[in-house]
């Protein structure tokens, strides 16, 4: 793929979110010899995740870099080439260890733009992944986006399908702050995990564009009930709404994509119109994400509610081993049906 | 000190045991993966990093070990926990995810604790060593007896946690014995890829004995441990031991390992066949007591397993529980 | 009328394979030398590049189970 020029193909292609990702870095690492990767294994590996396969060779060891295990070290490194210049894209493959580097990105990459007064900027893109599902435990299955959401001076994008993975992915890249682009291996599109989950599969240009942040995307329109959710929350939901059609229930999926900004208007507009919502959420419940959303609402206008909303997101647990106890901690298609029948109910 | 014929034939043991145990999950780990590997179906679902060659590096330690020590394990940790004396059923009930696993299935493989024999894991690189030095803290703060030793992968050393954790043992005298096991990879990269100067030269920074064992032997670390443990036992403050150890398959199950030569996976020796042959030479462990012990071995090991696979699954409301004390 | 066959050489072993995904519908149109196909075989992700240019005819759809010589498709010169 590495080498394929760009509007030669016959078709629109159907990609996984891991190659349209890496379409956006390659193209633009291809037009700016600032942009390197660093990271572990991103070198000879090409990613724990496969998220840089083929780069080294394309790019040489120079922009591709092998690091040792030393996470806050290596994103203070990639700060200050940023600070200086350079576009680094720093990959932590599981975000369950930016624990050991939070120093480094809290209180250095998001906030030297601010407390320089904006004479040092930060372009800085970290590659992320995150989410359980498949028996990882508690130390390689959280989400912690609602923590990262919470320090000022980060964007955060969670495509849910590989055309938003590959806009999101130049629109990180061409942004002069810190951007975490992040995506739950589940819709990945990892050899390791099955095979492809289809609704996260996307015809992909060939031509390059971006998504703007903040600009949340409608799945599927509805009238009785809003599910929202971002991420894999997004297929859950749209499995949901599947099966509340069944049921005579027409409900809207509304996918946040950027987490910061958020795209506070659009959680208006379509909880106005349907007058309830179900916000799901694969992360910590507690002053996470979901409680952000409902915020919006109770912010700007709790009128619109018909009915008390509903939130599906982890119970404040960590994530456990067992496949029973963690079914029951993540969310999904059933049970956001089962929320969007309570708020029906009301 | 050389380890005694009776200390050598349960080095042997715990090697073989942690090798068939790591046979049997290997085996088990596959049901249900084929031909589409997803890694959250089958009876053993999630990571699975085994100690495949790796086991001489946590018998030659252990031999020195008694109940009141403390020992912590990284995200590689079966060969310790056999070596210590987790228990074995409850052990591979937890990796089963069974209700009657080590943590009623909340942990898994990486994440296998046992207070019975002061045993704990970190699945996060080189966080095992705060934890181990503070049980170090408690011990002389408590004026208990007993040290404690925290194992890591050769990747761990240049983690911040490694640097900071040593500087402060060492600074207030903490009966404690980092031990670095160098299989040589961190994932794909190498030690001479990620590290200037290894853990046990890095000892004198903190002016503390270290010390690298070659050869993955299981008398040579007995002997190397004893030293680094008597320090640590005569209140001198830690110790480094660094031990070259093989790692014979990938990082984890399913891991190809394709940035590693053909010729330099031929060319790794298998310890546990070698130690087996010296024992017979050397008439340590004559045929018919070695055949007896390694059945021995094997019915425990397949009664672990069994009573992991036929254990009971949790109920899945049970994830709410034990997350305050 | 080209197949396109799962190549002897595309891994080491005996193991049965299985189509992780099809990058074009069935009917596109593919050009030779791109990607057609995304493969896995135990933990690893394979990929398969078109032998052909033409109009593809996916024979097995995603998720099929594949062994080394298995047409999976065809392209046919337009």
């Amino acid at each position: 793929m590495a080498q394929q020029a760009p509007g030669t193909g016959g078709s629109a292609r159907t990609l996984t979110m891991a190659r349209a990702g890496r379409e956006a870095v390659i193209a633009e690492m291809r037009k700016d010899p600032n942009i390197f990767v660093i990271g572990e294994d991103v070198a000879k590996l090409g990613g724990v995740f496969g998220t840089t396969v083929g780069m080294a060779e394309e790019f040489g060891a120079h922009r591709v870099i092998d690091t040792p295990i030393s996470e806050t070290g290596f994103i203070g490194i990639a700060t200050g080439a940023a600070m200086a210049g350079m576009r680094p894209i720093v990959e932590i493959a599981f975000v369950d260890f930016i624990g050991v580097c939070f120093n480094a990105i809290f209180n250095f990459a998001a906030k030297t733009h601010y407390m320089s007064g904006g004479q040092f900027k930060v372009p800085m893109t970290m590659m992320i992944g995150y989410g359980g599902g498949y028996n990882d435990a508690a130390q390689h299955s959280q989400c912690l986006i609602g923590t990262l959401a919470h320090v000022p001076g980060i964007r955060i994008v969670t495509p849910a399908d590989a055309h938003d993975a590959k806009g999101l992915m130049h629109s990180c890249l061409r942004d002069d702050n810190l951007t975490i682009w992040m995506v739950h291996k589940a819709i990945w599109g990892l050899g390791w995990l099955g095979t492809a989950i289809k609704t996260a599969m996307a015809t992909v240009p060939e031509e390059e564009y971006t998504i703007p942040f903040g600009k949340a995307r409608i799945w599927r329109e509805g009238t009785d009930v809003t599910l929202v959710g971002y991420g894999i929350t997004v297929h859950h939901a749209l499995q949901a709404a599947e099966k509340l059609a069944a049921d005579g229930v027409s409900a809207e999926v509304l996918d946040l994509r950027t987490i910061v900004p958020m795209d506070r208007e659009a959680i208006m507009k379509s909880v106005t119109k349907t007058g309830r919502v179900v916000v799901a959420d694969e992360d910590y419940m507690n002053c996470g994400v979901t409680a952000e959303v409902l915020a919006t609402i109770a912010e700007r206008n709790p009128r619109i509610l018909k009915a008390p909303a509903v939130r599906v997101a982890n119970p404040d647990i960590p994530v456990p081993f067992s496949r029973p106890m963690e079914n029951f901690a993540l969310p999904d298609a059933d049970k956001i049906v089962a929320a969007a029948k309570a708020t029906l109910k009301s | 000190m050389k380890p005694t014929p009776k200390q050598r034939i349960w080095m042997y043991e715990m090697m073989l045991k942690s090798r068939l145990f790591d046979d049997a999950v290997f085996e088990a780990y596959w049901e249900g993966k084929k031909p589409v590997f997803h890694m959250g179906k089958g009876p053993l679902p999630g990571e699975m990093h085994q100690s495949f060659g790796q086991e001489p590096t946590a018998v030659g330690v252990l031999a020195h070990l008694g109940p009141d020590d403390a020992v912590g394990a990284g995200h590689r940790p079966h060969h310790v926990a056999i070596a210590r004396g987790v228990n074995l059923k409850r052990m591979a009930a937890e990796l089963f995810g069974k209700k009657t696993g080590l943590s009623g299935g909340r942990g898994g493989h990486m994440h296998l604790y046992d207070n019975g024999v002061n045993f704990f894991c970190s699945g996060i690189i080189a966080e095992g060593m705060g934890p181990g030095a503070g049980i170090a803290l408690a011990r002389k703060m408590q004026k208990k007896p007993g040290i404690a030793v925290a194992y890591n992968g050769d990747g761990a050393v240049n983690q911040g946690a490694f640097h900071e954790v040593m500087n402060m043992a060492a600074l207030w005298k903490l009966p404690f014995v980092c031990v670095i096991e160098d299989n040589k990879y961190a994932v794909s990269v190498t030690t001479e890829e990620s590290t200037v100067v290894p853990a046990w030269q890095r000892a004198a920074a903190y002016n503390c004995p270290g010390e690298y064992v070659k050869g993955n032997d299981p008398d040579l670390i007995f002997e190397a441990a004893a030293r680094a443990i008597q320090h640590a036992r005569d209140g001198k403050g830690p110790a480094i031991l660094e031990i070259e150890t093989e790692r014979l398959h990938g990082h984890f199950i399913g891991d190809s390992a394709g940035y590693r030569s053909k010729e330099e996976v031929a060319g790794q020796k298998d310890p546990i066949p070698l130690y087996r042959k010296r024992l017979l030479d050397e008439k340590v462990l004559p045929g018919a007591d070695m055949e007896s012990l390694e059945a021995k071995v094997k019915q425990e090991v397949d009664a672990a397993m069994q009573f992991g696979r036929d254990s009971e699954y949790p109920a899945p409301n049970e994830a709410l529980e034990r997350v305050f004390a | 009328m080209t197949d396109i066959t799962v190549p002897e050489d595309l891994w080491d072993t005996d193991d049965e394979g299985v189509i992780f995904s099809w990058v074009y519908a069935d009917g596109a149109l593919v050009e030779q030398g791109r990607l057609v196909a995304e493969l896995t075989v135990e933990k690893a992700q394979l990929e398969l590049n078109a032998p052909a240019s033409g109009r593809l005819t996916i024979l097995a759809p995603a998720e099929t189970v594949v062994r080394k010589g298995t047409v999976i498709g065809r392209i046919e010169p337009v």
